[in-house]
């Protein structure tokens, strides 16, 4: 509706302008080079596309500006970039795991991240085809920070991998997982490393590793026990099938490097070819026990009425909007007060602090109407302006000649002594 | 094409059928019944081309008075024309109803009264008229733009009328026709009369008295048929306004004063506006009433934001009059440099002519001079102190050169300028 409006409105001042623009080729050069009826129409399409953007230079250039933008933007969408998510592969930061993710790639392991449940499924099955004649299937890395997993998702996801490693799980996924892992608190303050000593493969080689902040688990098979407490931060299912890595620093790109942080990390999460690293999100959670929303209680009705209310509110525009014809010209008178100049000058002598001139000005101002009002004529000498007013007022000469010929030297004297003036001239009207 | 209210009206009552059967179906089909309705009410709107357009136009009006533009809109078409009409005057032509309902049947015409109160002297125009053409039921309406112009003569409101009575009878005294002689009144001989008592005694002729028994006194009559020119510029200089009125207004007023006294005080006039061209001409030697051609050539003046040609003023007076005139130059004392321009011109003018140089004085000079509180008014009264003396500075200079000086505020400056017409040819100077 609006296009065909702006079109109509557009269309008037255009009319005169069409017949123009075939003739903008010389007349006389058209017998010479006859064209085929195609060439010519082409090429006077063109002549009137030109014409037009011509004509409307600046809506051109706005749409070719905003075009841009939006063809920037839509690239900076599509493009990878990273996030700010707690051992994300994308995330460079010091809490991301970008470092593991990127050598993990570098030594052949497809790694592939996800953020929710049916794109991770979608990935163990895709993982799980890629290397099916291989005899190990995809690992799968959970990191379910908040929990939003619930028993069933938990458990579909350990069905479907053969290879699942849990960062830093809650009681609730170890639950669900049921093979006997419990947590069993956090390692003790002031341990600062762990040994593995146990007897497990990728510990034994991996060595000591970072411990701060770190959870311990119990479990059948268990490595890196700090002394005294019970459980470990390396935990194992008897079924080799799960395990529990009691730390997220192990990951991180900030302390990768430590130690054996590397070692183990790698050696756990490299076994197979494929491995997919799924941090759920709020998306996850199932949806069943989420309150009604404002939109399931209103009747169906309610829709189409917004949506009718806006259709008319458009249209309200529409009919508003539509102006009654072009808008019309008026030329404009100059609007310059004359005293401006005055004003100008003024402000000069103010922000340069002439007192001096601005004193010599006011002194020759009051002496030539004194001179009018004493009668002495415009050729007059100042002194004799000075005897005369003094006469006239009865003062002295030298009293009116120390108001006539001071020389004030701060703004504040010189607003007093232009007062004096004032009343001098006052005085001798007066009289 | 345009939609009127009545259609969003209708477009809401749609909403009951969307509400009552909230489905898809129900928005298409009353979207539908709306788009048909819409389409039929705009194809039995009136073709717009086959509107003829005729224009009858006062053409003068004085700024303060009201006029009636008359448009006669014609419908040749099959159809009755169901317009909103809008003529499109400039705002400053103060249109009251540029926007009128017109009921045009088929086949006939119908006129359209537009009331203007311009706001503004000059040439005001209307370029176009636009018509919306509704339908039957008023619901959608065909629009065009029709290219019609028109346009309005403001006549300049010469305020300064008010003075002319009083200046008439200052006029006439100079005359011998009034009751009260001044001895000196003029320097033509009239007549010889019989002494009555009361008359001086020293236009007593006594060669005539000698050959008569009677006392016979010489009368005198002011000058007659002396050539008064009047230049107002219409350079950068008379766009400043001053007691919110431009320069050039205050000019034309005290120019048209001035030349409407003269002309009853038996005077041919002629004016000339002038930057660095004739801006406009008139004159009482072409046919015709006087004020009626000054002011038909003053109304479309605006001030040319450039500078004045002072070398090329001579040579325009000269070709106006060769013989010794009175020549009035309506010109600010205080543009720029006078010493290039206006002193050497007005030297070289007051060789042959009679000089009067008028001038707009600015009031505000005056109230900033006398404000003397803080710094900054004392500042400001020292350069009001200066732009005065400056002035006063190239009057003096002027008055030196033999040249008349005018120099009032603006509404004072019509006036001033008649005295000093009267004064000089009281004195018998023209």
């Amino acid at each position: 509706m609006t296009s065909v409006a702006g079109s109509k409105a557009q269309g008037t001042p255009e009319t005169p302008h069409v017949p123009g623009t075939p003739q903008t080729p010389p007349p006389s050069e058209a017998p010479r080079t006859p064209e085929t009826p195609g060439r010519s129409s082409a090429r006077r399409a063109a002549l009137t596309v030109t014409a037009w953007i011509r004509r409307h230079r600046t809506w051109t250039v706005l749409c070719l500006i905003s075009a841009v933008g939006v063809g920037l933007t839509i690239a900076a969408l599509l493009s990878p970039h990273g996030d700010g998510f707690p051992l994300s592969t994308r995330n460079a930061a010091p809490d991301g795991a970008r470092a593991v993710a990127e050598i993990l790639r570098s030594q052949g392991v497809d790694v592939r991240q996800t953020d929710n449940f049916p794109a991770t499924m979608s990935a163990l099955d895709d993982a799980a085809e890629s290397s099916a004649d291989d005899e190990t299937g995809p690992t799968l890395l959970l990191y379910d920070r908040n929990g939003y997993l619930d028993q069933e998702q938990v458990q579909t996801l350990q069905r479907a991998t053969d290879r699942l490693v849990v960062v830093t799980p809650r009681l609730n996924t170890l639950n669900a997982l049921g093979s006997g892992i419990r947590p069993a608190g956090v390692v003790p303050a002031g341990v600062a490393t762990l040994d593995p000593g146990c007897g497990m493969e990728d510990p034994a080689s991996a060595g000591s590793v970072t411990a701060e902040s770190g959870y311990l688990y119990t479990a059948p098979r268990v490595c890196y026990e700090p002394a005294g407490g019970p459980g470990g931060l390396y935990a194992g299912s008897e079924d080799r099938r799960l395990t529990v890595l009691g730390s997220t620093q192990i990951l991180s790109n900030d302390l990768l490097d430590d130690h054996g942080n590397a070692a183990l990390a790698l050696r756990t999460l490299g076994a197979s070819d494929q491995l997919v690293w799924y941090l759920p999100d709020i998306s996850d959670v199932t949806a069943a026990d989420t309150p009604q929303t404002l939109d399931d209680l209103a009747p169906p009705w309610v829709d189409f009425l917004g949506l009718w209310l806006a259709f008319i509110a458009v249209l309200a525009m529409l009919w508003r909007g539509r102006r009654l014809g072009p808008l019309v010209f008026e030329p404009l008178p100059v609007v310059v007060k004359a005293v401006e100049t005055a004003e100008g000058r003024a402000r000069l002598y103010h922000d340069a602090h002439a007192v001096d001139r601005a004193a010599d000005n006011l002194r020759a101002g009051t002496l030539v109407r004194l001179a009018w009002l004493l009668r002495l004529g415009p050729e007059a000498e100042s002194t004799a302006i000075v005897d005369a007013a003094a006469r006239h007022v009865g003062r002295t000469t030298e009293e009116t000649a120390r108001v006539l010929e001071a020389r004030p030297r701060t703004e504040s004297e010189l607003v007093r002594w232009a007062q004096q003036l004032e009343t001098l001239e006052k005085e001798v009207t007066a009289r | 094409m345009a939609i009127s209210g009545r259609f969003v009206l209708l477009a809401l009552v749609g909403l009951v059928p969307v509400t009552l059967f909230p489905d898809w179906g129900t928005v298409l089909l009353v979207c539908l019944i709306l788009c048909s309705v819409l389409l039929l009410d705009l194809s039995l709107a009136a073709n717009l081309r086959k509107v003829t357009l005729d224009r009858a136009l006062p053409g003068n009006v004085t700024l303060t008075s009201s006029t009636e533009a008359v448009l006669t809109i014609g419908n040749t078409g099959s159809r009755p024309l169901r317009a909103f009409v809008r003529d499109a005057w400039q705002p400053s032509a103060g249109a009251q109803n540029p926007r009128q309902r017109m009921d045009v049947p088929a086949s006939e015409r119908r006129r359209m009264k537009v009331l203007l109160k311009p706001a503004r002297r000059g040439d005001l125009t209307s370029p176009h008229v636009t018509l919306r053409a509704f339908g039957p039921l008023r619901l959608a309406a065909r629009q065009r733009t029709l290219p019609c112009p028109g346009s309005v003569r403001v006549l300049p409101p010469f305020h300064s009328r008010r003075h002319l009575p009083s200046k008439l009878r200052k006029l006439r005294e100079l005359d011998g026709k009034a009751a009260v002689q001044i001895r000196g009144a003029g320097t033509e001989f009239d007549s010889l009369r019989d002494y009555v008592r009361g008359d001086d005694v020293r236009s007593i002729d006594w060669r005539a008295t000698a050959r008569r028994t009677a006392v016979v006194v010489r009368t005198w009559r002011p000058e007659r048929d002396r050539r008064v020119v009047i230049m107002l510029d219409t350079s950068r200089t008379a766009a400043a306004r001053i007691d919110d009125e431009p320069r050039l207004d205050t000019g034309i007023e005290a120019a048209l004063l001035l030349a409407v006294l003269a002309e009853r005080g038996g005077d041919r006039v002629d004016f000339f506006a002038f930057d660095r061209r004739t801006r406009g001409r008139a004159g009482s030697s072409s046919k015709g009433n006087l004020l009626g051609q000054l002011v038909q050539a003053m109304a479309p003046l605006d001030p040319e934001l450039i500078e004045l040609d002072w070398g090329q003023v001579p040579g325009q007076i000269r070709q106006i009059s060769v013989h010794r005139s009175l020549v009035v130059l309506l010109t600010p004392l205080d543009s720029g440099v006078p010493e290039e321009g206006l002193l050497p011109m007005a030297a070289q003018l007051a060789q042959q002519h009679v000089v009067v140089v008028a001038s707009v004085r600015d009031p505000m000079l005056g109230a900033m001079q006398k404000e003397r509180t803080t710094a900054a008014q004392v500042f400001r009264a020292a350069a009001a102190e200066r732009a005065l003396l400056e002035r006063e500075a190239v009057a003096i200079q002027l008055r030196h050169l033999g040249v008349e000086v005018v120099d009032a505020e603006p509404h004072q400056l019509p006036p001033a300028l008649a005295d000093a017409y009267i004064r000089l040819k009281a004195a018998g100077r023209l």
